[in-house]
């Protein structure tokens, strides 16, 4: 059988024709639009703060790769945190941080301040790009606000690509300053909280005195380093060191320590003071297997500073997937510090006072783990929702020092339990 | 398609260098999508939809399927009913592919197969037989408008020789609307790639005949467009030495004479590639030719 159609006829006539059928757009420019993803979380510690957290982000990829991330988080926080004082075998009266009025707590309880209610707006963009070949640049900035906060970032990568994208290194900085302005002024560190009859007239002269301003600030440099490999079609380890020089005002206003007798019972209650420079250093692995039945993600991060603070932590996922693209996906999470060196439970009224001291338990001999279950499921056109569940445990433990007199009969580092629970949606 | 296979619609996804591979089992093949990217989220959205697709073009078009919109087709010969826009446009590209091939492509033909059994025996049907299942073949006796169709009593339409091209070429069209990574998508053997690799290195697919070894396995190295294969695997009748290929000439009702075993076809899409090689298969002894003079890339095995 012999065709009588000439060739550029055959070749013409079948693009007219699978046009009709396909379109002829299948290799044209493609759609450009946002993806987005929502959540809500909500963090309970039992009996302290509890903080619920809704998220909006957005991303948009353009037809030559490039990116645009935009991110809104609030959160609302509420609830009562320790102030670093200790228990007392008797009741323990604390004047606010603001100055306006006092709050008493009963005997044995670790002293919570309840002041704590703040709302925090944070704005995160960030725009990744390609540049040249095997370059990809990426530059971002955040900037977040709460009552008596402002911290504000810039940010920026280059990762190069090596050996057919099975390897990248990249490296970042970015730069951040913040400014608190607490209510009530920044205390006088190691100043004596005034603890007098709220109503005196000279109360608020008193209070004023262990004041020494309304703001302070700090800055944060951060350098990151990174190397990710593909081992394998199963296996992508990344290896990441990151170095981060923080100066400034980096003690917690609102946070005392008791000043106790030789029997532990506490004279006075002093505002902490924390040095003004820190250096840390992180070393973090992280390793992601696929296995025939799931998705193991394991990673490891040391982290050192010259506060003395060293602390590991190790976490593990496993997702496993559903064949009607279901998934559940356990998680476990391990942190353990040790103190900074400036920590102490409490001082000792007779004894020289330290340059630095704070009775922060989150500064000092801590543990902590994380168990939670994470369900997803997709909903249709390409959109996804998913539930998280996680029980978080905190053991603040002593970095040594010994209990005296009436702090013997007392908690000094009570456990917090905390329960956090998160849906998303992404479409 | 059977429930049991239906039970069994999942999509695997598998790390590779440089991306994943996401596989699924669609219209008797092993389906894959190759994707070039570290985003594993995407790769699994992205065999999602590809297979997604897949299933829904098996479930419509499937003359194997009881339920499907085909079955109901053949069902009904005889009967006006009534079409949607997606078959419309098939039938529209079938019915012009019946023309540039001058009724070689015809997607009736199907039913010549109850005169040939093509099981490897020596039945060899009678002529007598051959005639009377030729009387319910030709595209020509079909009528079709853009929402109705209407075709003899006793024919039957099978969309067999597009289906799956049509699958890949479907499946080109979604994924590049969700994503700029270069991907391949691979239906046994009937492929088509998209945007452009790593140092644009091109992709390399081995194509595997069923019935042949893996020496004779053609490697195709592509950048762009598609490519499909036919062939006529170890579907024949042989009698007194005369290896029959199930490739028939619709005209004559007998098997074309000499063709390649196989034949693979490079076309800027899959449906067009898919068509082109059925059509090289039916010139028998001059398939290559036919190619060459249309200046059309091809990989024959004799």
């Amino acid at each position: 059988m012999q065709l009588k159609v000439n060739k550029t006829n055959l070749k013409a006539m079948l693009t007219t024709a699978s046009c009709a059928l396909l379109g002829s757009t299948a290799n044209a420019s493609t759609e450009e639009s946002w993806q987005f993803d929502t959540a809500i979380m909500h963090y309970a510690e039992v009996d302290r703060v509890s903080a619920t957290e809704a998220i909006i982000a957005g991303t948009k990829t353009f037809n030559n790769d490039e990116v645009l991330n935009l991110k809104v988080t609030i959160d609302a926080l509420t609830g009562a945190s320790p102030n670093g004082a200790t228990a007392q075998p008797t009741p323990q009266t604390f004047t606010r941080p603001s100055g306006n009025g006092q709050y008493t707590v009963n005997a044995g309880d670790t002293p919570l301040d309840d002041t704590f209610h703040d709302t925090r707006v944070q704005l995160t963009g960030q725009w990744t790009q390609p540049l040249l070949k095997d370059y990809i640049v990426s530059v971002g900035g955040n900037f977040s606000k709460e009552y008596d906060y402002m911290s504000a970032s810039l940010n920026g990568n280059v990762a190069r690509d090596f050996n057919k994208k099975n390897t990248t290194l990249s490296a970042g900085m970015s730069f951040a300053y913040d400014v608190i302005e607490p209510e009530g002024g920044i205390p006088k560190p190691l100043s004596a909280m005034v603890v007098g009859d709220a109503d005196d007239p000279n109360f608020e002269d008193d209070f004023n005195k262990t004041r020494i301003g309304s703001d302070e600030s700090k800055s944060t440099i951060d350098l990151l380093f990174g190397v990710t490999q593909v081992i394998n079609r199963q296996m992508i380890v990344q290896l990441n060191y990151s170095y981060s020089t923080v100066s400034g005002y980096m003690t917690d206003p609102f946070k005392i320590i008791s000043s106790v007798n030789h029997n532990g019972e506490a004279q006075a209650y002093l505002y902490e003071n924390r040095p003004d420079e820190r250096t840390k250093h992180a070393f973090f692995g992280q390793t992601k297997y696929h296995f025939d039945s799931g998705i193991l993600d394991a990673s490891y991060r040391f982290m050192t500073d010259n506060w003395q603070i060293d602390s590991h932590t190790f976490d593990f996922r496993y997702l496993i997937p559903f064949t009607n693209g279901h998934f559940i996906e356990p998680h476990f999470r391990m942190y353990t510090q040790s103190a900074a060196e400036f920590y102490q439970p409490f001082i000792a009224q007779d004894e020289a006072k330290p340059n630095f001291v704070s009775a922060d338990y989150r500064i000092g001999e801590l543990d902590t783990y994380t168990v939670g279950l994470k369900y997803g499921m997709p909903m249709g056109d390409g959109n996804n929702l998913s539930f998280r569940l996680e029980y978080y445990h905190q053991t603040p433990k002593s970095n040594g020092i010994q209990a005296i007199g009436v702090l013997k009969e007392v908690e000094l580092y009570e456990e917090v339990d905390a329960i956090i629970a998160q849906v998303t949606y992404s479409f | 398609m059977s429930n049991m296979d239906k039970a069994t619609r999942v999509v695997n996804c598998l790390a590779r260098e440089g991306g994943f591979t996401l596989s699924f089992f669609a219209m008797a093949s092993l389906c894959e999508v190759l994707i070039d990217t570290d985003n594993e989220a995407l790769a699994i959205e992205v065999g999602r939809i590809a297979a997604n697709e897949a299933w829904r073009i098996e479930d419509k078009y499937s003359r194997y399927d009881s339920k499907s919109l085909c079955s109901e087709i053949n069902n009904k010969a005889g009967q006006v009913i009534e079409i949607d826009k997606e078959t419309f446009n098939l039938f529209e590209f079938a019915n012009q592919c019946y023309d540039m091939s001058e009724g070689a492509f015809d997607i009736t033909s199907g039913i010549l197969r109850k005169a040939w059994p093509f099981d490897g025996s020596d039945n060899v049907p009678s002529k007598k037989s051959v005639q009377a299942a030729l009387q319910f073949v030709g595209w020509d006796k079909v009528s079709y408008s853009a929402n109705s169709f209407v075709m003899k009593k006793g024919m039957e339409i099978d969309f067999g020789g597009l289906g799956k091209e049509y699958a890949v070429d479907r499946a080109v069209l979604l994924i590049s609307q969700k994503t700029n990574a270069p991907f391949l998508v691979n239906y046994g053997g009937d492929l088509a790639v998209y945007g452009t690799r790593e140092y644009d290195a091109p992709w390399q697919v081995g194509i595997e005949h069923p019935s042949f070894d893996s020496s004779q396995s053609t490697l195709v190295t592509l950048r762009t467009g598609a490519v499909a294969t036919s062939g006529d695997a170890n579907r024949f009748l042989l009698k007194n030495n005369h290896r029959y290929s199930h490739i028939l000439n619709v005209k004559t009702g007998w098997p074309v004479i000499n063709p390649p075993n196989s034949i693979t076809v490079a076309a800027p899409q899959c449906i067009q590639a898919g068509f082109l090689a059925t059509l090289a298969l039916i010139q028998g002894v001059n398939a290559e030719n036919f190619l060459k003079e249309q200046n059309i890339l091809h990989w024959s095995i004799r």
